[in-house]
Parts: C-alpha cells; sequence; structure tokens
C-alpha cells in the first residue's frame, strides 16, 4: 500500500487522538471526596532526575496514609495527588500551577519547584493564595511559598564554611586559602556570594574563583587554574554534570594538592561512581574529597534508616537517594498540614503551613535536622543545616559532619 | 501599499476577530487565558520573526538576543536604577535595532551565505546569553524578579490576567499589521527579490545593504517590544527561557508550520501550536512524561509532509476548492 499525504495525516491524526482521550475516559465514573493536592513536578527536561526519583517515593508516602485511615482530623478524609509536568521549564511550572488551581481545584500545591521555579509560581499563588510547599527551591519570595530546599544562606554557604571550619578548628587540617569552584548557575551563584563573606569572617583567604561552565564538555581548564592557584580547600556548590567532569580533570591532571569539599550532588551524588567508573572514582573519590548532602544511609540517625529500608522492601523502590529522601519529607510535611488545619480554607491551611513542627527524633523526620524540621519568618527551614561524608573504596559513604551523626572522623590529607 | 492596508484596516473579519478575541477573558477561566496570552506572545514574536526569515528569507537565529535584551535590560533597568519600564522598552528597541543594523551589515560585507548567516546569528544568541548569566547587572543566572503588577499604567503595568491579554492581543495585531503593511509595499517587493535571487535582485538595482538592514531593525525592535510585554506578564526575568536560543527555534517552527513568508502564517502558525502544545502537556504530562512532545512532534512532522509550504496555503487551497463550485455556478 502506498502512504500518501492524505493516510499519512489521518493515522498521525489517530495517534493523537488516543492518548488526548484517555485520561477523560479514566476520569468518568472516579470522584470520590478527597483532599486535593497539586504536584508540579519536572518529570522531564534538564530537571528530571530530582522529580522522577522523588516523586514514587512521594506517592508512595500518601498512600500510606491514605492506607491508614486518611486525614483523621478531617473525618479521614484521603488525599488525592493531581500531578502534573513542568518539564524543567519556570514558565510551564506557573501554567501548570494555574491549570491544578483553576481546572482541577487543588487545595495544596507542590512538587520540585527549583528557585528559579519558585520565582515564575510567585504571581501564581498570591494571586490564587494556595498554599505551597516546594521540596527544593533555596528561597521564598510569596506568603504563601514555603520550602524545604537548603537556603542558600543558612543552608548550602552556612554547612559548607562550618565544616570547613571545623577542619581547620577541630581535625587541624592546614587550611589558610580557598577557591571558590561551583556551577556557574542560579544555586551556585547565590550560595557562593554568600560562602564568600562567611570564610573571609573566618580568616580565610580566597585566592580564587573557578566558575564552572554548566554547558561545557571539559573542566580541564577549570582544574588547570586550580592547579595553578594551589589553595588549600576548594570550595563550592557543583551540580552532578560538573561534578564529573570536574573529577575527571583532576583525574587526569594527577592533581592532590587541595582538599576539596562541595555540595551537594557533584561531590555526594551515587551516581558519581558510574559515571567516573570504579578507577577514576577510587583516586579522585576517596583521596581529599568530603560531599555535602542532605541524606546518607549510614548516618546515624534511626528514622533516616527506616525510611530508606522501608522504601526499598516495601515500596520495591531502586533508586533511593536524598531525592527520594526529601519527597518523602515533604508528603509528613503536607501529612502535619492537613491534619493540623482548622480547615481546608487557603487561610487556616496557611497558618498549619507556618507551625509545621517535626521534632528531633520524631518516627517522621527522614531528613538530617538536629533541631527538627520547622519554618522560619521567611518560610525556609529554620535549621537549614546538612551533613558531609567521605566516600570508601567500596563506593560506600561515611558520614563525617556534624558531629551528631557522623560516623568517622574526617581522612586525612593525603 | 496603502491600498491593500487600509483594505485590511477596514475589514469587517479583522475586527470582528478582534473583538472576539477580546472578549475572551470573561469567558474562559485564567489557565486558558493564559494559554490565549502565550499564543499571542508568539504570534507577535513569530511575526516579528517573518520580516526577516519569511520575507527577506535570512533565517536568523539572534532573535533571542533581542528578546533577551528587550526583557532583561528593561528589567534590569527597573530594579538596578529605577528607570521605567517604558523608557527600558525604547531603550532596549533601540539597542536591539542597532544590533539588528550590526548583524545586517556583517551578513552583507562579508557576503555571507545561508549557513554562515545562521551560524553567526546562533553566534550572536550564544554571546547574549553567556552574558546575561554572567552578569549581575542583569541576574546572572537567578534572574530577575519584577515587582507585582498592580495595574498601574505609567509603570508598564497592566493588571495581570486579563489586562496582560488585551495587552499582547494589541502588540500582535499591531505585528500582524506590519507585516500586511510590509508585504504590499515596495519594501516587501524588495525583500522577496533579494530572498528568491540575491545577486539578480542586486543586478537590477535593488539596494541589498539598505533592506537587509530595514527589515533586520524593524524586525529586532518589535522583538524587544515584545520580550519587554513578555517579561513584564511573566514577573519572573528567567534568563534560561528569554534568551535561550530555544524560543527562537519555537518562533521559526511556527512560522514555517504557519506559512513562512506569508502575513498571517506565522499568527496561525502560533495560534494553533501553542495550545495544542499547553494543552497536551496538561493533559498528558503526568501520564507518561514525554509523551507529549512525542506527539508534539507529530503533529509538527505531519503538517510539514502534507503541507510543506505552512498551513496557511493548505487552507487558502481548500477555500478555494470550496468556494469555486459556487463561482461556477453549480448548484
Amino acid at each position: 500500500m502506498t502512504m500518501t499525504r492524505r493516510t499519512f495525516g489521518l493515522g498521525a491524526s489517530a495517534v493523537l487522538a488516543g492518548p488526548i482521550a484517555a485520561p477523560f475516559i479514566r476520569g468518568a465514573g472516579a470522584a470520590e471526596p478527597a483532599i486535593r493536592i497539586g504536584m508540579v513536578n519536572s518529570m522531564s527536561g534538564g530537571l528530571a532526575a530530582y522529580a522522577q526519583e522523588g516523586q514514587p517515593a512521594f506517592e508512595y508516602i500518601i498512600k500510606k496514609i491514605n492506607a491508614e485511615g486518611g486525614i483523621k482530623s478531617k473525618g479521614g478524609a484521603k488525599i488525592e495527588l493531581v500531578l502534573a509536568d513542568d518539564t524543567s521549564q519556570p514558565a510551564r511550572t506557573a501554567a501548570e500551577a494555574r491549570r491544578l488551581i483553576t481546572e482541577e481545584k487543588v487545595q495544596l500545591l507542590t512538587g520540585t519547584i527549583l528557585s528559579a521555579q519558585m520565582l515564575a509560581l510567585t504571581p501564581v499563588v498570591d494571586e490564587a493564595k494556595i498554599p505551597t510547599l516546594s521540596v527544593w527551591a533555596g528561597g521564598s519570595q510569596s506568603n504563601y511559598m514555603f520550602t524545604l530546599g537548603y537556603p542558600y544562606d543558612r543552608g548550602y554557604a552556612q554547612t559548607m564554611h562550618d565544616f570547613v571550619i571545623s577542619l581547620r578548628d577541630d581535625f587541624k587540617f592546614p587550611i589558610k586559602t580557598a577557591v571558590m569552584a561551583y556551577s556557574n548557575y542560579e544555586a551556585g551563584q547565590q550560595s557562593n556570594k554568600f560562602l564568600v563573606e562567611k570564610l573571609k569572617a573566618s580568616g580565610i583567604q580566597i585566592i580564587g574563583e573557578a566558575a564552572l561552565d554548566i554547558r561545557a564538555q571539559d573542566q580541564t581548564a577549570a582544574m588547570v587554574r586550580i592547579r595553578s592557584l594551589k589553595p588549600d580547600v576548594v570550595v563550592g556548590l557543583v551540580t552532578p554534570r560538573d561534578g564529573i567532569l570536574l573529577h575527571q580533570a583532576r583525574y587526569n591532571l594527577n592533581y592532590h594538592g587541595s582538599i576539596f569539599c562541595g555540595g551537594t550532588g557533584g561531590y555526594s551524588d551515587l551516581s558519581l561512581w558510574k559515571d567516573l567508573g570504579p578507577e577514576i572514582g577510587k583516586a579522585v573519590l576517596t583521596r581529599n574529597l568530603f560531599g555535602m548532602t542532605g541524606f546518607s544511609a549510614g548516618a546515624k540517625i534511626e528514622s533516616m534508616q527506616k525510611i530508606v529500608t522501608e522504601l526499598h522492601d516495601v515500596a520495591k523502590l531502586e533508586k533511593i537517594g536524598q531525592g527520594a529522601v526529601q519527597y518523602a519529607q515533604a508528603a509528613r510535611v503536607l501529612q502535619q498540614v492537613l491534619e493540623n488545619a482548622k480547615s481546608l480554607q487557603s487561610d487556616a491551611l496557611l497558618e498549619a503551613l507556618k507551625n509545621v513542627n517535626i521534632p528531633a527524633g520524631d518516627p517522621n523526620l527522614y531528613i538530617a535536622k538536629p533541631k527538627g524540621l520547622q519554618f522560619a519568618e521567611d518560610r525556609l527551614l529554620k535549621d537549614g543545616s546538612a551533613m558531609f561524608i567521605q566516600w570508601t573504596p567500596e563506593q560506600a559513604q561515611q558520614v563525617v559532619f556534624p558531629k551528631e551523626f557522623a560516623q568517622v572522623p574526617p581522612r586525612p590529607k593525603s | 501599499m496603502r491600498e491593500e492596508f487600509y483594505k485590511t484596516l477596514s475589514s469587517p473579519i479583522w475586527w470582528g476577530a478582534l473583538v472576539i478575541a477580546a472578549i475572551m477573558p470573561f469567558v474562559l477561566s485564567s489557565y486558558y487565558v493564559h494559554i490565549l496570552t502565550l499564543a499571542l506572545v508568539y504570534v507577535a514574536l513569530a511575526s516579528s520573526w517573518n520580516i526577516v526569515g519569511g520575507m527577506a528569507g535570512q533565517i536568523s537565529l539572534a532573535h533571542s538576543l533581542f528578546i533577551g535584551i528587550g526583557s532583561m535590560f528593561s528589567a534590569a533597568l527597573l530594579l538596578k536604577l529605577g528607570i521605567n519600564m517604558w523608557f527600558g522598552l525604547v531603550i532596549s528597541a533601540l539597542i536591539s535595532g542597532i544590533l539588528g543594523a550590526v548583524i545586517a551589515w556583517i551578513d552583507f560585507r562579508f557576503q555571507l551565505g545561508h549557513l554562515s548567516f545562521v551560524l553567526i546569528t546562533l553566534a550572536f544568541a550564544e554571546m547574549g546569553s553567556i552574558v546575561v548569566e554572567g552578569w549581575d547587572f542583569l541576574g546572572g543566572a537567578s534572574g530577575l524578579l519584577l515587582p507585582k503588577d498592580t495595574g498601574n499604567f505609567l509603570a508598564f503595568q497592566f493588571g495581570g490576567g486579563h489586562g496582560a491579554f488585551w495587552m499582547m492581543l494589541g502588540l500582535a495585531a499591531i505585528c500582524v499589521l506590519v507585516n500586511v503593511a510590509i508585504l504590499n509595499s515596495p519594501l516587501g517587493y524588495y525583500l522577496r527579490t533579494i530572498r528568491d535571487n540575491e545577486k539578480a535582485a542586486q543586478a537590477i538595482g535593488v539596494n541589498i545593504l539598505r533592506y537587509k538592514i530595514t527589515a533586520m531593525v524593524i524586525s529586532a525592535m518589535l522583538a524587544s517590544v515584545v520580550g519587554t510585554a513578555y517579561v513584564r506578564y511573566l514577573t519572573f526575568a528567567d534568563p534560561y527561557l528569554l534568551i535561550s536560543p530555544v524560543i527562537t527555534i519555537e518562533i521559526v517552527l511556527f512560522a514555517t508550520v504557519g506559512g513562512l513568508g506569508r502575513a498571517y502564517g506565522p499568527a496561525l502558525g502560533a495560534l494553533l501550536l501553542v495550545p495544542l502544545g499547553e494543552i497536551l502537556r496538561g493533559k498528558l504530562g503526568s501520564t507518561l512524561p514525554g509523551l507529549h512532545y512525542f506527539i508534539y512532534g507529530i503533529v509538527v512532522i505531519s503538517v510539514i509532509l502534507v503541507t510543506p509550504r505552512g498551513l496557511l496555503p493548505l487552507f487558502e487551497r481548500l477555500w478555494a476548492r470550496w468556494r469555486g463550485p459556487a463561482v461556477a455556478g453549480k448548484p
């Protein structure tokens, strides 16, 4: 049979019509009173790794809450998730949020919502007055937006600063000079700004910068610059992709003259070993390198270890890293908000968000927060701190900081 | 030119379409108003690009630079120097126009072929992107958050949803009208001559440099103005959206699918494809990530295969076929 333009057009129309009709067909007859939570995730596009790891964990916790009787203070109301994909583009986060609010009538919003997406979303949540919980934003510009992400200042910058100073003062590492090596994107730039101030105030001399071009195919130039400056410590926020390129360059140049400290994915992500390979990984990740992270399976936190086991054994999730635990935490925060809110009206939900309190030691506190989980006046976490780990040749992590969660002391410089 | 242009201006169909569009915010929910506003942004952008890409046949990928100047620079002027966005709009448009003229001059001076022109314009766009992401004044990689739109017209505010829609409707209409005006003017004829055979055009005395610069300056300034209006609507000036070559590729796609070089073609492409893309993502985005891209791709490929010259010529052929028998007096 010859395919003409007409038959091709008809075939393509059929392919188009089926999937568009499917959600309507599935939706028919599925009505049941429930609390609707809109979830805008970046399931495709450049940031998809966050949500692809996190969404299954979030859905698992919500299913568990529903199975255990739903929201008890609301007569056992079940939580219904309405999902959307913003394709990792901030403008589309705003568009999808608008759709969920006006078309799907959700009562709360949540999702990946990194900082740029948070900014794009701000006018929408302000206009609709919808309480929103971001899983990853580093800031908040709306009275309705709360976030579990690390604040740039008292999260990323403070933790990196505290660790470097702890290395110097507690473990007697000879640290006097630093080079700031950070991924040259929004979060990297912002946290670097605060980190430079803090390090200078603590007497560390900043002798140079190596901003990593996030589109570069190779970071040898940055590593050559670091080698030429030979600082005592190289520090900054680095994405997983930049981290891989930086560590590859370090291996190629066989450079071990500085201590490398950084967060988060570029130093601590489990995928580093896979992408670098065991030989390079062993040569650079286990020597003079410490990574910041909010989650490590070995941390001395019982509730964190329990949720990891549960996600693995019961939920049957294969990839359980920081993303999964962060999303699981978001689900527990929303559960508390719904339980404590006097009603499901926006004002009541907002008040409940302001008053969230999951104390240290609570079985529902999955992330490493020595002071528990509460929101500050700026709607960011009061305790924005994280941990530092070192890698072992067996590709495992050992928590080295803070001392509350530490398994071992930091490995000496070699 | 004037006769055709005034015919359009006095057309009841044109005004009827505008009036119907203008009442849409009262009929639709804010989500669909947003989709229509976005479609109008792309109508305006694709129409402005069409002057260079469609009529003059110069596939410019530098338009993200002009949109970026219009959006990021005017936002920075407001936030960092307190300069009113109306002035920011004018300053940005002038800078874009000058840059457009420089690009057109480089094209003429070095006799760039089509591919070289594409690459040069892409290089300009990339340079712009790097400058914006690395310069704190323009917000760096973090972008800039504009003050809330309270509807103060003197401060270039339109009151959010409905006001932004009407503002974009007006801007889109102006861009389409500029296309109509140019297409039926001597400039339009010269541009099409240059597009079809530059050497022959030169041989018959067409001032290539003058008309290339004119087309690029008009196109760049319009794109810049739309960029300023777009960022006011978004409130957040996101460098990865507004000065990314991806936005130019979308514009080229809409213009090509609608009908390159036609006054209404780019508008048609944007009015069909933007809502299609948005609604597909809304309906399918949570079903299977990326499925909406796949279906969107099938639609675009189908259109290009079924009607390579765009949808507008196809609709014109169908219209002529439908009217044909009636004209011939068939019962």
